[in-house]
């Protein structure tokens, strides 16, 4: 009985997952018929360039959330690590190779914080991240070295380590395909981002990590009695979280060659938006990297599609707040059936 | 437990933090009067009032929706749509009276349209509330467009916002009507109980035959109304009507101030008695950090420390 269940739960994730792929794939399809320059390589390349952060962070977002947390912070984390590295780029003029680990450890102290009001001082996740949220930007302000040295706001970071996040690869020129269509050059940014896939989905699915994460935000309880340091798990997954921030932070300042005091402002909706869209559920304890990532994509392509229909922006807003809707209310039609069987399986097996 | 047996840490937590808040308040209130005589002057104690009328009447409104473990994101919106809905049917040469229908009945709309979705669909309000923001946030800049709407020459809605009697501003005393008519609700009415049973359990709550999804719309119908009546209030007082007024960050200072009411964002607990203290609180931090000229950095990370502080000493209590 307990392998069905297992199995039930896996066949609906996996229908969740494919029906979201097969929505990416009819919105790509629609645009592509109806936008006029949508089926080019420079709209992949725009998506790709400019939503693999925002992927990062709705990945990053989905640690808190899989363990019946939120963390609305994520925008300040960025905000916060985009100005440490301004501050010992050209005030510290570090070089990049100490910068980058800095900076990540930053992003992930931020997260640990988090997660230590939420497990120690026993703050609902909500408002720590609330706290952390003003918390961090104050930070930020407080250290900003626009404003330390006001002389270097005009000044760009060119170490090349830190910009070199910021590269295309012409990846159809080396495999020939470019001779044959016009293919789009492959940012870095998207090569992070798949690789962050790779190693958060790895640990989701094979490590004990992930199997505690997934236990805790089934039963928190039962995980616990069951010997799992819930309150670690916990810690580690809102460190995830920062991390990834940082990540995507790395990724703007390279892309700006500078960090001002609002980077990532507001990303945190964003980000849990595409976690929704992506099938993590609010719940706790359902979802995986895929959906969080592939949802990132799905607003991005419909952003850059509505664009390039000549759709105005405040009209994007609404449509993308319908979609955010339409996909919870679709992750809660899955949630009802799946309520449905389980009691019809009870009830025969009775 | 006896009374007897009780450590110094326990004894501290039982007895000083079910007062936290309002203890917190006092000595807030003696450092800035201490510091800076100035503080407690009558111009700035009304101005304090004048200042927090705003977030209060959302917070006072958005009190019953946190309570029933809900929450509602989409205040800010609404208030500059609300905003613009009013300068319209100014525009259009209206009388007083619509013209504030007008207003709230945008704050009603949205409410209504939150409040179902939640409790018909049993969708999570957060992420309802979000796509509601969005939502509402577009349809203020397709009516207003990105330019100011200057409210001229309409003295009786300019009254609203910037009038005083008897020495006071209209937007206190209409924050203080705001509070007492939800106190009475909250302590008079079935309406009260029945949020707190909601939060506290919803399905023992519907099991004993209350009609709980009528209840979970009708509180965030109310907390859509407060919004429009902030947003009605705030283009009286600066003469103006804008789309983007109720930046980011808006309904997470009326949060903010609702949770540090003591409300649980859980659901169950809370007061709107309190959530007026959680407002003034923060409007007292604000106004005297601000007499004392400490940077916006400082201000922030202050605000971020204290309410993990004094929700964690709270915390200590369950």
């Amino acid at each position: 009985m307990a392998s069905f269940f297992r199995i039930s739960a896996i066949v609906n994730m996996r229908s969740a997952s494919a029906a979201l792929a097969l929505f990416f794939a009819a919105t790509i399809v629609f645009f592509c018929v109806s936008a006029p320059r949508f089926a080019t390589a420079s709209t992949v390349e725009n998506l790709m360039s400019g939503f693999s952060f925002v992927a990062i962070l709705a990945m990053g977002q989905a640690f808190p959330i899989l363990v019946r947390g939120i963390d609305l912070s994520i925008g300040a984390i960025v905000g916060l690590v985009g100005m440490i590295v301004f501050d010992l780029s050209l005030i510290g003029q570090l070089p990049g190779y100490l910068i980058l680990p800095l900076a990540l450890l930053a992003g992930a102290l931020a997260g640990a914080v988090n997660g230590v009001l939420v497990v120690h001082l026993r703050l609902q996740p909500f408002i720590a991240t609330l706290a952390t949220l003003a918390a961090y930007r104050g930070l930020t302000y407080a250290i900003s070295g626009r404003q330390l040295v006001p002389g270097l706001t005009t000044t760009p970071i060119r170490d090349p380590w830190l910009t070199g996040i910021e590269t295309y690869f012409d990846v159809g020129g080396w495999l020939g395909l470019s001779r044959l269509v016009n293919m789009p050059w492959v940012p870095l940014s998207f090569v992070i981002m798949l690789a962050v896939f790779v190693v958060l989905q790895v640990l989701l699915t094979s490590t004990r990590f992930g199997r505690d994460i997934y236990a805790t935000g089934g039963n928190h309880e039962a995980a616990r009695l069951a010997g799992i340091r819930v309150n670690n798990v916990i810690i580690a997954a809102y460190a995830l979280a920062g991390l990834c921030a940082a990540i995507a932070a790395l990724i703007m300042v390279a892309r700006f060659t500078t960090a001002t005091e609002a980077l990532g402002a507001g990303m945190e909706l964003t980000a849990i938006a595409a976690a929704v869209i992506g099938g993590v559920s609010l719940a706790g304890g359902v979802g995986a990297m895929f959906g969080p990532a592939l949802g990132a994509f799905l607003l991005g392509a419909i952003l850059i599609g509505l664009t390039l229909q000549g759709v105005p922006q405040f009209v994007q807003q609404i449509i993308t707040g319908a979609i955010l809707l339409a996909a919870v209310g679709y992750d809660r039609l899955l949630s009802v059936r799946r309520q449905r069987r389980l009691t019809a399986a009870s009830t025969a097996a009775t | 437990m006896s009374a007897r047996s009780l450590s110094m840490p326990a004894a501290l937590s039982a007895h000083v933090a079910p007062n936290a808040l309002p203890i917190a308040v006092a000595v807030i209130i003696a450092i800035f009067a201490l510091t800076e005589p100035a503080f407690l002057s009558t111009d700035n104690l009304v101005g304090i009032a004048r200042q927090v009328a705003i977030i209060g009447i959302m917070a006072v409104c958005m009190t019953f929706v946190i309570m029933t473990g809900g929450v509602d994101l989409s205040v800010g919106p609404v208030l500059a749509l609300a905003g613009l809905a009013a300068f319209y049917s100014l525009d259009a040469g209206f009388s007083l009276p619509v013209v504030i229908l007008a207003g709230l009945s945008v704050g009603a709309v949205v409410g209504l349209a939150n409040g179902m979705i939640v409790a018909f669909l049993q969708l999570p309000p957060i992420i309802v509330t979000l796509a509601m923001l969005s939502m509402v946030r577009g349809t203020a800049l397709i009516v207003g467009g990105p330019e100011q709407h200057l409210i001229r020459n309409e003295p009786a809605y300019s009254f609203i916002g910037t009038g005083s009697m008897f020495g006071l501003p209209v937007s206190v005393y209409i924050f203080a009507a705001v509070a007492v008519i939800m106190i009475l609700v909250q302590w008079r009415t079935p309406l009260g109980l029945l949020v707190a049973a909601i939060g506290d359990n919803e399905r023992a709550a519907r099991l004993s035959g209350h009609r709980t999804r009528f209840t979970k719309t009708l509180v965030y119908v109310i907390c859509g109304l407060g919004a429009a009546l902030a947003g009605i209030i705030q283009s009286s007082q600066v003469h103006t009507a804008l789309a983007t007024y109720g930046p980011f960050g808006t309904e997470l200072d009326v949060i903010a101030a609702v949770v540090l009411g003591g409300t649980s964002i859980m659901g169950g607990n809370g007061s709107i008695a309190r959530t007026l203290l959680g407002v003034f609180f923060l409007g007292i931090l604000n106004n005297g950090m601000n007499i004392l000229n400490v940077p916006i950095d400082i201000q922030l990370i202050a605000k971020g420390a204290i309410i993990v502080a004094a929700l964690a000493i709270a915390a200590r209590r369950g």
